[in-house]
Protein backbone atom coordinates (compact mmCIF):
# COMPACT_ATOMS: atom_id res chain seq x y z
CA UNK A 1 0.00 0.00 0.00
CA UNK A 2 1.27 3.13 -0.92
CA UNK A 3 1.53 6.26 1.64
CA UNK A 4 -1.06 8.06 0.12
CA UNK A 5 -3.52 4.92 0.27
CA UNK A 6 -2.55 4.34 4.31
CA UNK A 7 -3.20 8.30 4.67
CA UNK A 8 -6.53 7.88 3.16
CA UNK A 9 -7.96 4.93 4.45
CA UNK A 10 -6.73 5.55 8.05
CA UNK A 11 -8.58 9.21 7.50
CA UNK A 12 -11.94 8.19 6.55
CA UNK A 13 -11.94 5.39 9.30
CA UNK A 14 -10.32 7.88 11.82
CA UNK A 15 -13.37 10.08 10.77
CA UNK A 16 -16.51 7.87 11.28
CA UNK A 17 -14.50 6.13 14.66
CA UNK A 18 -14.58 10.31 16.00
CA UNK A 19 -17.75 10.68 15.34
CA UNK A 20 -19.13 7.49 16.28
CA UNK A 21 -17.73 8.45 19.75
CA UNK A 22 -18.70 11.84 20.10
CA UNK A 23 -22.25 10.28 19.11
CA UNK A 24 -22.14 7.26 21.36
CA UNK A 25 -23.44 8.19 24.85
CA UNK A 26 -25.84 10.68 23.07
CA UNK A 27 -27.29 8.30 20.83
CA UNK A 28 -27.01 4.93 21.52
CA UNK A 29 -25.92 4.82 25.18
CA UNK A 30 -28.37 7.70 26.14
CA UNK A 31 -29.89 6.31 29.13
CA UNK A 32 -25.88 5.31 30.34
CA UNK A 33 -22.73 6.51 32.04
CA UNK A 34 -19.66 5.46 31.25
CA UNK A 35 -18.52 2.96 34.24
CA UNK A 36 -16.18 5.14 37.01
CA UNK A 37 -13.12 2.42 35.83
CA UNK A 38 -12.79 3.42 32.22
CA UNK A 39 -13.42 7.02 33.12
CA UNK A 40 -10.40 7.11 35.02
CA UNK A 41 -8.14 5.49 32.75
CA UNK A 42 -9.26 7.86 29.35
CA UNK A 43 -7.59 10.43 31.63
CA UNK A 44 -5.00 8.83 31.56
CA UNK A 45 -4.84 9.01 27.29
CA UNK A 46 -3.68 12.16 26.39
CA UNK A 47 -0.25 12.46 28.69
CA UNK A 48 0.04 8.78 26.99
CA UNK A 49 -0.18 8.73 23.64
CA UNK A 50 1.53 12.45 23.31
CA UNK A 51 4.49 10.79 25.14
CA UNK A 52 4.24 7.52 22.96
CA UNK A 53 4.03 9.76 19.44
CA UNK A 54 7.05 12.01 20.87
CA UNK A 55 9.04 9.16 21.16
CA UNK A 56 8.58 7.48 18.31
CA UNK A 57 8.45 10.38 15.66
CA UNK A 58 11.54 11.91 17.98
CA UNK A 59 13.76 8.88 17.45
CA UNK A 60 11.94 6.55 14.93
CA UNK A 61 12.83 8.23 12.09
CA UNK A 62 15.61 7.55 9.67
CA UNK A 63 16.55 11.23 9.94
CA UNK A 64 18.73 12.29 12.23
CA UNK A 65 18.24 14.68 15.51
CA UNK A 66 20.92 17.00 15.82
CA UNK A 67 21.64 18.99 18.96
CA UNK A 68 20.18 22.25 18.22
CA UNK A 69 16.51 20.07 17.55
CA UNK A 70 16.88 18.57 20.90
CA UNK A 71 17.77 22.07 22.92
CA UNK A 72 14.59 23.10 21.02
CA UNK A 73 12.02 20.66 21.64
CA UNK A 74 13.75 20.64 25.67
CA UNK A 75 12.84 24.70 25.33
CA UNK A 76 9.44 23.93 24.47
CA UNK A 77 8.96 21.25 27.03
CA UNK A 78 9.82 23.80 29.22
CA UNK A 79 7.60 26.79 28.27
CA UNK A 80 4.74 24.04 28.33
CA UNK A 81 5.29 23.09 31.32
CA UNK A 82 5.17 26.62 32.66
CA UNK A 83 2.83 28.52 30.74
CA UNK A 84 0.61 25.99 29.35
CA UNK A 85 0.18 27.89 26.57
CA UNK A 86 0.59 26.11 22.86
CA UNK A 87 1.33 29.59 21.19
CA UNK A 88 4.46 30.23 23.27
CA UNK A 89 5.55 26.62 23.00
CA UNK A 90 5.91 26.97 19.04
CA UNK A 91 7.57 30.30 19.22
CA UNK A 92 9.91 29.57 21.87
CA UNK A 93 11.09 26.25 20.35
CA UNK A 94 11.31 27.86 16.73
CA UNK A 95 13.22 30.59 18.11
CA UNK A 96 15.63 28.12 19.70
CA UNK A 97 15.92 26.65 16.50
CA UNK A 98 16.95 29.38 15.09
CA UNK A 99 19.18 30.83 16.63
CA UNK A 100 20.86 28.00 17.65
CA UNK A 101 21.49 27.08 13.68
CA UNK A 102 22.43 30.73 13.23
CA UNK A 103 25.04 30.17 15.82
CA UNK A 104 26.55 26.93 15.36
CA UNK B 1 -10.43 29.83 22.93
CA UNK B 2 -9.36 30.62 19.29
CA UNK B 3 -6.03 31.54 20.15
CA UNK B 4 -4.70 27.93 20.73
CA UNK B 5 -7.15 26.65 17.39
CA UNK B 6 -5.37 29.36 14.92
CA UNK B 7 -1.18 28.06 15.45
CA UNK B 8 -2.83 24.34 15.83
CA UNK B 9 -4.40 24.60 12.51
CA UNK B 10 -1.41 26.17 10.35
CA UNK B 11 0.91 23.74 11.94
CA UNK B 12 -1.48 20.93 10.55
CA UNK B 13 -1.65 23.04 7.07
CA UNK B 14 2.34 23.15 6.81
CA UNK B 15 2.92 19.51 8.23
CA UNK B 16 0.15 18.26 5.36
CA UNK B 17 2.04 20.62 2.67
CA UNK B 18 5.11 19.21 3.34
CA UNK B 19 4.71 15.74 3.93
CA UNK B 20 4.55 13.73 0.76
CA UNK B 21 1.15 12.89 0.79
CA UNK B 22 -1.41 14.47 -1.69
CA UNK B 23 -2.75 17.36 -0.35
CA UNK B 24 -6.49 16.52 -0.72
CA UNK B 25 -6.05 13.97 2.14
CA UNK B 26 -5.52 17.01 4.44
CA UNK B 27 -8.60 18.55 3.08
CA UNK B 28 -10.76 15.87 3.84
CA UNK B 29 -9.14 15.01 7.05
CA UNK B 30 -9.72 18.54 7.93
CA UNK B 31 -13.84 17.94 7.69
CA UNK B 32 -13.90 14.37 8.24
CA UNK B 33 -12.14 14.10 11.48
CA UNK B 34 -12.87 17.65 12.62
CA UNK B 35 -10.06 16.77 15.39
CA UNK B 36 -6.30 18.38 15.35
CA UNK B 37 -4.45 15.74 17.82
CA UNK B 38 -5.89 12.98 15.33
CA UNK B 39 -5.62 14.34 12.22
CA UNK B 40 -2.18 15.38 12.65
CA UNK B 41 -1.15 11.80 14.37
CA UNK B 42 -2.68 10.52 10.92
CA UNK B 43 -0.55 12.60 8.69
CA UNK B 44 2.39 12.50 9.92
CA UNK B 45 2.85 8.77 10.92
CA UNK B 46 1.29 7.36 7.27
CA UNK B 47 3.92 9.77 5.82
CA UNK B 48 6.66 8.45 8.34
CA UNK B 49 5.63 5.11 6.47
CA UNK B 50 3.70 3.71 9.32
CA UNK B 51 1.61 0.50 8.99
CA UNK B 52 -2.18 1.17 8.21
CA UNK B 53 -2.96 -0.68 11.59
CA UNK B 54 -1.05 1.58 13.54
CA UNK B 55 -2.30 4.56 12.31
CA UNK B 56 -5.55 4.00 12.53
CA UNK B 57 -5.29 2.23 16.41
CA UNK B 58 -3.24 5.42 17.24
CA UNK B 59 -5.85 7.73 15.62
CA UNK B 60 -8.58 6.31 17.63
CA UNK B 61 -6.74 6.17 20.86
CA UNK B 62 -6.08 9.72 20.58
CA UNK B 63 -9.56 10.34 20.11
CA UNK B 64 -11.15 7.98 22.99
CA UNK B 65 -11.68 11.24 25.45
CA UNK B 66 -14.58 12.30 23.03
CA UNK B 67 -16.49 9.72 25.36
CA UNK B 68 -15.82 11.86 28.30
CA UNK B 69 -17.80 14.65 25.98
CA UNK B 70 -20.41 12.89 24.77
CA UNK B 71 -21.42 10.93 28.07
CA UNK B 72 -21.69 14.38 29.88
CA UNK B 73 -23.38 16.18 27.06
CA UNK B 74 -25.86 13.10 26.99
CA UNK B 75 -28.53 14.58 29.30
CA UNK B 76 -28.32 17.95 27.81
CA UNK B 77 -28.72 16.41 24.24
CA UNK B 78 -31.80 14.18 25.21
CA UNK B 79 -34.20 17.37 25.34
CA UNK B 80 -33.04 18.17 21.63
CA UNK B 81 -34.50 17.64 18.48
CA UNK B 82 -33.33 14.68 16.40
CA UNK B 83 -31.60 16.64 13.87
CA UNK B 84 -29.30 18.53 16.39
CA UNK B 85 -28.77 15.63 17.93
CA UNK B 86 -27.04 14.18 14.23
CA UNK B 87 -25.32 17.28 13.52
CA UNK B 88 -24.24 18.17 17.03
CA UNK B 89 -21.71 15.70 17.76
CA UNK B 90 -19.88 16.36 14.81
CA UNK B 91 -18.57 19.76 16.49
CA UNK B 92 -17.55 18.65 19.93
CA UNK B 93 -14.09 19.19 19.33
CA UNK B 94 -12.16 19.99 23.05
CA UNK B 95 -12.68 23.71 22.87
CA UNK B 96 -16.14 23.80 21.89
CA UNK B 97 -16.99 21.36 24.90
CA UNK B 98 -15.59 23.60 27.26
CA UNK B 99 -17.44 26.10 26.01
CA UNK B 100 -20.65 25.34 25.58
CA UNK B 101 -20.70 22.94 29.05
CA UNK B 102 -20.85 26.12 30.78
CA UNK B 103 -24.01 27.02 29.24
CA UNK B 104 -25.86 23.47 29.72
CA UNK B 105 -28.54 25.08 32.11
CA UNK B 106 -29.77 27.40 29.54
CA UNK B 107 -32.98 26.99 27.52
CA UNK B 108 -32.81 24.16 25.18
CA UNK B 109 -33.50 26.79 22.24
CA UNK B 110 -30.87 28.77 23.20
CA UNK B 111 -27.99 26.41 24.09
CA UNK B 112 -28.75 25.08 20.46
CA UNK B 113 -28.54 28.23 19.17
CA UNK B 114 -25.08 29.53 20.98
CA UNK B 115 -23.34 24.85 20.33
CA UNK B 116 -24.20 25.74 16.54
CA UNK B 117 -22.93 29.29 16.91
CA UNK B 118 -19.83 28.51 18.55
CA UNK B 119 -19.41 25.36 16.63
CA UNK B 120 -19.74 27.19 13.32
CA UNK B 121 -17.32 29.72 14.27
CA UNK B 122 -14.55 27.26 15.02
CA UNK B 123 -15.38 25.09 12.28
CA UNK B 124 -14.82 27.78 9.86
CA UNK B 125 -11.83 29.52 11.42
CA UNK B 126 -10.23 25.68 11.35
CA UNK B 127 -10.90 25.19 7.47
CA UNK B 128 -9.39 28.40 6.37
CA UNK B 129 -6.79 28.21 8.77
CA UNK B 130 -5.60 24.54 7.31
CA UNK B 131 -5.94 26.03 3.99
CA UNK B 132 -4.12 28.57 4.90
CA UNK B 133 -1.37 26.25 5.92
CA UNK B 134 -1.47 24.41 2.95
CA UNK B 135 -1.32 27.22 0.60
CA UNK B 136 1.73 28.89 2.56
CA UNK B 137 3.77 25.79 3.23
CA UNK B 138 5.19 25.60 -0.07
CA UNK B 139 6.37 29.08 -0.49
CA UNK B 140 8.48 29.62 2.85
CA UNK B 141 12.22 29.02 2.29
CA UNK B 142 13.43 25.58 3.48
CA UNK B 143 16.08 26.92 5.85
CA UNK B 144 13.06 28.31 8.06
CA UNK B 145 12.08 24.22 8.76
CA UNK B 146 8.69 24.94 9.40
CA UNK B 147 8.12 21.09 9.62
CA UNK B 148 9.47 21.41 12.98
CA UNK B 149 7.00 22.93 14.41
CA UNK B 150 5.26 19.44 14.02
CA UNK B 151 7.32 17.88 16.89
CA UNK B 152 7.25 20.73 18.40
CA UNK B 153 3.29 21.20 18.62
CA UNK B 154 3.30 16.98 20.32
CA UNK B 155 5.83 18.53 22.89
CA UNK B 156 3.54 21.07 23.53
CA UNK B 157 0.11 18.96 23.84
CA UNK B 158 1.86 16.74 26.11
CA UNK B 159 3.45 19.28 28.72
CA UNK B 160 -0.55 20.76 28.72
CA UNK B 161 -1.55 17.21 29.43
CA UNK B 162 0.87 16.33 32.16
CA UNK B 163 -1.83 17.86 35.04
CA UNK B 164 -1.30 15.39 37.69
CA UNK B 165 1.27 12.96 39.30
CA UNK B 166 0.02 10.13 37.73
CA UNK B 167 -0.78 11.66 34.42
CA UNK B 168 3.26 11.83 34.28
CA UNK B 169 3.64 8.43 35.32
CA UNK B 170 1.47 7.40 32.63
CA UNK B 171 3.41 9.66 30.10
CA UNK B 172 6.99 8.30 31.65
CA UNK B 173 5.67 4.73 31.28
CA UNK B 174 4.53 5.53 27.68
CA UNK B 175 7.37 7.14 26.18
CA UNK B 176 9.71 4.20 28.09
CA UNK B 177 7.68 1.61 26.27
CA UNK B 178 7.41 2.98 22.89
CA UNK B 179 10.97 3.74 23.08
CA UNK B 180 11.80 -0.19 24.20
CA UNK B 181 9.36 -0.95 21.32
CA UNK B 182 11.12 1.22 18.49
CA UNK B 183 11.71 -2.01 16.38
CA UNK B 184 8.70 -3.47 16.22
CA UNK B 185 7.39 -2.96 12.95
CA UNK B 186 4.93 -0.29 11.53
CA UNK B 187 5.05 1.58 14.02
CA UNK B 188 2.83 -0.17 16.32
CA UNK B 189 5.09 0.56 19.28
CA UNK B 190 3.22 3.83 20.01
CA UNK B 191 -0.08 1.65 20.61
CA UNK B 192 1.58 -0.63 22.81
CA UNK B 193 2.98 2.39 24.37
CA UNK B 194 -0.15 4.20 25.00
CA UNK B 195 -1.59 1.29 26.54
CA UNK B 196 1.49 1.11 28.98
CA UNK B 197 1.05 4.38 30.23
CA UNK B 198 -2.67 3.98 30.51
CA UNK B 199 -2.14 1.36 32.85
CA UNK B 200 0.77 2.78 34.67
CA UNK B 201 -1.17 6.24 35.02
CA UNK B 202 -4.54 4.18 36.22
CA UNK B 203 -2.16 2.26 38.68
CA UNK B 204 -0.69 5.38 40.01
CA UNK B 205 -3.92 6.92 40.59
CA UNK B 206 -4.63 3.91 43.30
CA UNK B 207 -1.90 4.72 45.36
Amino acid sequence: MTLSVVALVATVAVGIGTYAMRSSFIHALADRDLPPAVREALRYVAPSVMAALVVSLGFGGSAGVGWAEIAALSVGGVVGWRTRSLPLVLVAGMATLWALRAAL
Amino acid sequence: MLVPVVPFALVLGLAIAESPLPNLVGWLGSSLIFGGSAQLTVVTLSAEGAGLAAVVAAGLVVQTRHFMYSAAFAPVFAGQPSWFRWLGPYFLIDQQFALTSLRVDDPPDSFRRYYLTVGLAFWVVWQATVALGLVVGPVVPGEWSLDFAVPLLFVGLLTAAIDSRPALVAAVAAGAVTWATLGVPNRLGIVLGAFAGIAAGVGASRR
